[in-house]
């Protein structure tokens, strides 16, 4: 009956209040902005995938059509174009495309897929160095800001709703007057305020729930229930912390200014700032080692590489194959002599990969452990998660990419190096990339800590409201 | 009078307590961020250089080479960083740092930091920029809402203005009692900025000039700030009207006008995907660009033999394949000018629609300026691309050339240090400040446009405020 009646009149009141009905049209719009942006990057990423997948195919006939005209007598026309030559045939002329379609729900959240590369050229020549080449062709200045997505929305915006909605939830009953009326009835404190904020989460909540379920929805994403669910649980989770956080400043008994300071500030604390000083505080306590010395180390192992004329010379001939004779004599076995250079210069390339790496993990860590504080930090790992664009997923497929460049390095480096020919059949099965997708057993373990905490912080703000709630009386 | 209305103005705030403990919060912060860009820039550019050394070195000592194996090694060449990109980083972390001059290729920038980083860093960094443009316009904002319509709340705008005091005074005077809060806290640490800066770094002319400018940029933007929210505590019918309309105006400031501004640009001026630009660049190379036609090396033969007189390309003076490998590098830069040109313009019509919603968002103005002058925007991004090409293209010519010059056709050559040597380090210079400033033409307008319409604004609510409730 009291919830019934509460809503009701919340409604009315709401119908009335210019400001903000116009403000929750204005984020309709925003939600309208943002899905029509989610849509046109997934479609960019899927039109890039089928581009990529199709140069593929057509490279594979065209390699197929080069065997069969050489196996019908035809001239490869040179030693360096010749696919039976493994060494040609697992460089570039068979290389295989490697490629991450989008997440489940990319539509809700582009993440990093703007960032990190999601497809790769995998050869022989495949190593540290290759997942350093930049992703996306992308403007750095759009890279910087990042992108209007419906996670910017309930990351950044939505909070500021719940507050500009509940700051004096309260507060503005006492401060009308009408709350010694209310409390001079048959009802409890506690259940009017919790009736107006639960008028106020349905609707707050409920608009950003149903902008997700359109906006999955526009691209597949309904396919994916559990990363959906897992979604929408990071929304009501984030949203519960918010209006908590929002009823246990109310019931602090000050007046509806001083809450809107307090709440603003601590929005801008929480999302904001504390995001910008952990970053900056991340980057100083575990600076990088400089990417520069991957550089320098790889063309220092080149450099003192005992075949280093060899290799230098062989990779010169695949360039330039009609240079052949006035360069080098002798052709045969530079194959497996540039092998070998390549090799070396691949280990210790990988030397600073680890060392690289061993820090970085160090400076993730502390970023993960700091995310522990901001509730926007947790919420956009669980979103970026569920959405399949967070770092986790790109790190998986890179994994599973430096696994098939093994596989593929097992296949034609022992051809290299005995200098054997490559049969047509052994060349059109050569390995193939199938990439398999992170278990949703993975994503949820890996969202549930975060998850977890960020229902903790909404706890932490929710049992104080609802007990101090209990405790008010009426009056100014 | 106007001296009097600041002082009582600046008194008050200083008694506030709200402003007094959100002043402390933001010096605080302000002050960090310095130290942090500053301890930050000081090792990039360490490293920088070490690694500059190292490359050069790689070069020098490579040892007795045919010139097109060298051509081949190339070198790597390092995005250099201004001394007060410790104010603003820019859009450096999303750009690549290094590139790897080599020969037939124009490579791309490799090695965003920002790769390295994690999803976090979307949140941005706390830099001396950000404090600028996000926190100090908040912290006006408490300082200005209140200043007329909270008189006129309490009563006291009917005897103040009953005393005689005209109304432009007595604007003028509340925006200069908010202008000295905040220059108790801005002017500290501009100081100990210009310090760090003259002190840390061989400080030229042009630095100076750029670091003169960024103060300027500042001040106007604070300035549109105060204006801006002096109108509206003027206009607005109560002190909280004021304080919801200045917040709801920062929340589309610093939130949603620029992230707006990145899908926008995007949709108006689509970039191509990598897999596109390689493969616009591979049909470039394949088909010839602008009516220019891949090398036919038959014809440049031809044409040699006919030019010396002689009949096989072994009688020639000069080696063939320098001059092939010449005509092929000319024409692959063609391909790359063609494609790198289309790119780079998309870019920069993609920020000019960044700085065009400054209409709507100061914002975008002060930090494409801001950007532009410490060094680290766009444009000065591909300022040094291009030089880095342009370097390329003089060691390939000059690699070419000695291979032409020195050797014949089909003859082993190995060229040694002495050719290594005779190739100057690049050389990079900054751009000068007119150059910046050329780019920035639309930022300016708007800024200014800002300030004079946020001050016209607050004149004409002075004038028009309403006394009493």
């Amino acid at each position: 009956m009291t919830i019934r009646t509460v809503f009701r009149n919340e409604m009315r009141l709401l119908a009335a209040d210019r400001v903000l009905l116009s403000s929750l049209v204005l984020f309709v719009a925003l939600f309208a902005y943002a899905i029509a942006n989610g849509f046109a990057w997934v479609a960019k990423q899927e039109g890039t995938v089928a581009a990529v997948q199709a140069a593929e195919e057509e490279r594979g006939a065209a390699l197929a059509a080069e065997l069969e005209r050489i196996a019908a007598g035809g001239d490869p026309g040179s030693p360096f174009r010749d696919p039976r030559a493994a060494n040609v045939l697992g460089g570039n002329l068979g290389a295989r495309t490697v490629v991450l379609g989008p997440g489940p729900l990319a539509s809700l959240s582009v993440g990093q897929s703007d960032l990190l590369p999601y497809y790769y050229d995998v050869s022989i020549y495949t190593n540290e160095q290759t997942f350093l080449q930049n992703g996306e062709v992308e403007n750095p200045l759009n890279l910087m800001v990042g992108r209007f997505d419906l996670a910017f929305i309930i990351i950044y915006l939505l909070p500021l709703l719940v507050l500009a909605l509940s700051y004096n939830v309260l507060s503005g009953e006492r401060e009308q007057g009408t709350l010694a009326l209310t409390l001079s009835q048959p009802v409890a404190v506690r259940d009017v305020v919790v009736a107006k904020l639960l008028f106020r989460a349905l609707l707050v909540v409920g608009l950003a729930l149903g902008g997700s379920l359109v906006g999955a929805a526009v691209w597949g994403g309904l396919g994916a229930p559990v990363r959906l669910a897992l979604w929408c649980g990071a929304v009501v989770t984030y949203g519960l912390f918010w209006f908590g956080t929002a009823a246990w400043v109310n019931t602090l008994g000050r007046e509806s200014s001083w809450n809107a300071t307090v709440l603003v500030g601590a929005w801008l604390g929480l999302v904001v700032v504390l995001p910008a000083v952990g970053n900056i505080a991340a980057g100083i306590l575990h600076p990088l080692p400089s990417r520069v010395e991957m550089i320098n180390t790889a063309r220092e192992a080149s450099n003192e590489s005992v075949n280093r004329r060899s290799e230098l010379l062989a990779r010169y001939l695949e360039d330039h194959p009609e240079m052949a004779g006035g360069v080098v004599d002798d052709v045969a076995g530079t194959a497996a002599l540039s092998w070998a250079a390549t090799e070396e210069v691949n280990r210790q390339v990988e030397g600073v990969a680890v060392r690289f790496d061993e820090q970085l993990s160090k400076q993730q860590a502390l970023v993960s452990r700091y995310r522990l504080v901001s509730p926007a930090l947790l919420a956009q790992s669980v979103l970026n998660d569920a959405a399949g664009s967070g770092d986790a997923r790109f790190a998986h497929f890179e994994a599973q990419v430096r696994t098939f460049a093994e596989e593929w390095r097992g296949y034609f480096v022992p051809a290299i190096l005995a200098g054997q020919v490559m049969t047509a059949e052994a060349a059109m099965g050569r390995p193939e990339f199938v990439y398999s997708e992170e278990e949703l057993s993975v994503v949820l373990g890996r969202s549930a800590m975060p998850l977890a905490m960020l229902l903790t912080l909404a706890l932490l703000a929710v049992v104080p409201a609802a007990i101090r709630l209990g405790r008010v009386r009426g009056g100014g | 009078m106007i001296i009097r209305i600041a002082r009582k103005e600046l008194t008050d705030q200083l008694r506030d307590g709200r402003f007094r403990a959100s002043a402390l919060m933001v010096g605080a912060l302000l002050l960090v961020s310095l130290g942090a860009g500053w301890t930050q820039v000081s090792s990039a550019r360490a490293q920088l250089e070490a690694a500059e050394a190292t490359a050069r070195n790689h070069w020098e000592s490579q040892g007795d080479k045919n010139p097109h194996s060298a051509a081949h090694y190339g070198v790597y060449a390092f995005k250099p960083r201004l001394p007060l990109s410790f104010v603003d980083q820019g859009v450096d972390p999303w750009t690549g740092t290094s590139v790897w001059l080599e020969a037939h290729r124009q490579n791309d920038f490799l090695m965003r930091p920002a790769q390295d980083a994690s999803a976090a860093q979307r949140f941005g960094t706390l830099t001396a920029a950000g404090v600028l443009q996000q926190l100090v316009p908040l912290l006006i904002i408490l300082l200005g809402f209140g200043a007329l319509a909270g008189e006129r709340e309490r009563g006291t705008l009917r005897q103040v203005l009953a005393s005689g005091v005209s109304r432009r005074d007595l604007m003028a005077g509340k925006a200069a009692g908010v202008a000295g809060a905040l220059a108790l806290l801005v002017v500290p640490a501009a100081l100990l900025g210009s310090a760090a800066l003259v002190l840390g770094s061989t400080a030229t002319g042009s630095l100076l000039a750029r670091a003169v400018v960024l103060a300027v940029v500042y001040l106007t933007y604070f300035g549109a700030f105060i204006g801006l929210a002096l109108a509206i505590s003027a206009w607005v019918p109560s002190s909280r009207t004021a304080l919801v309309t200045l917040l709801s105006l920062w929340v589309v400031n610093g939130l949603v006008a620029p992230r707006a501004a990145v899908d926008l640009s995007g949709w108006l001026h689509p970039s191509p995907t990598a897999f596109e630009f390689s493969r616009q660049i591979e049909e470039g190379m394949a088909n010839g660009v602008e009516g220019i036609r891949p090398p036919d090396r038959q014809a440049i033969t031809n044409r040699l033999l006919q030019e010396y007189g002689v009949d096989s390309v072994e009688d020639l003076p000069v080696n063939l394949s320098g001059i092939t490998l010449q005509a092929s590098e000319e024409f692959g830069n063609a391909v790359y000018d063609h494609n790198y040109t289309e790119l780079w313009d998309t870019f920069e019509r993609q920020s000019r629609v960044h700085e065009s919603l400054a209409v709507v968002a100061p914002l975008l103005a002060v930090r494409a300026l801001s950007m532009g002058l410490a060094g680290t925007d766009i444009e000065q991004h591909r300022h040094f691309a291009t030089a880095a090409e342009t370097y390329r293209r003089d060691m390939m010519a000059a690699m070419n050339g000695d291979l032409a010059q020195n050797s014949r056709t089909g003859e082993t050559y190995l060229a040694g240090d002495e050719l290594w040597v005779s190739v100057p380090p690049l050389d990079y210079e900054a751009p000068t400040l007119a150059w910046v400033l050329g780019n920035r033409t639309v930022s300016m307008l708007m800024l200014g446009l800002w300030l004079l319409g946020a001050l016209s604004a607050a004149v004409a609510g002075a004038r028009r405020a309403e006394v009493g409730p």
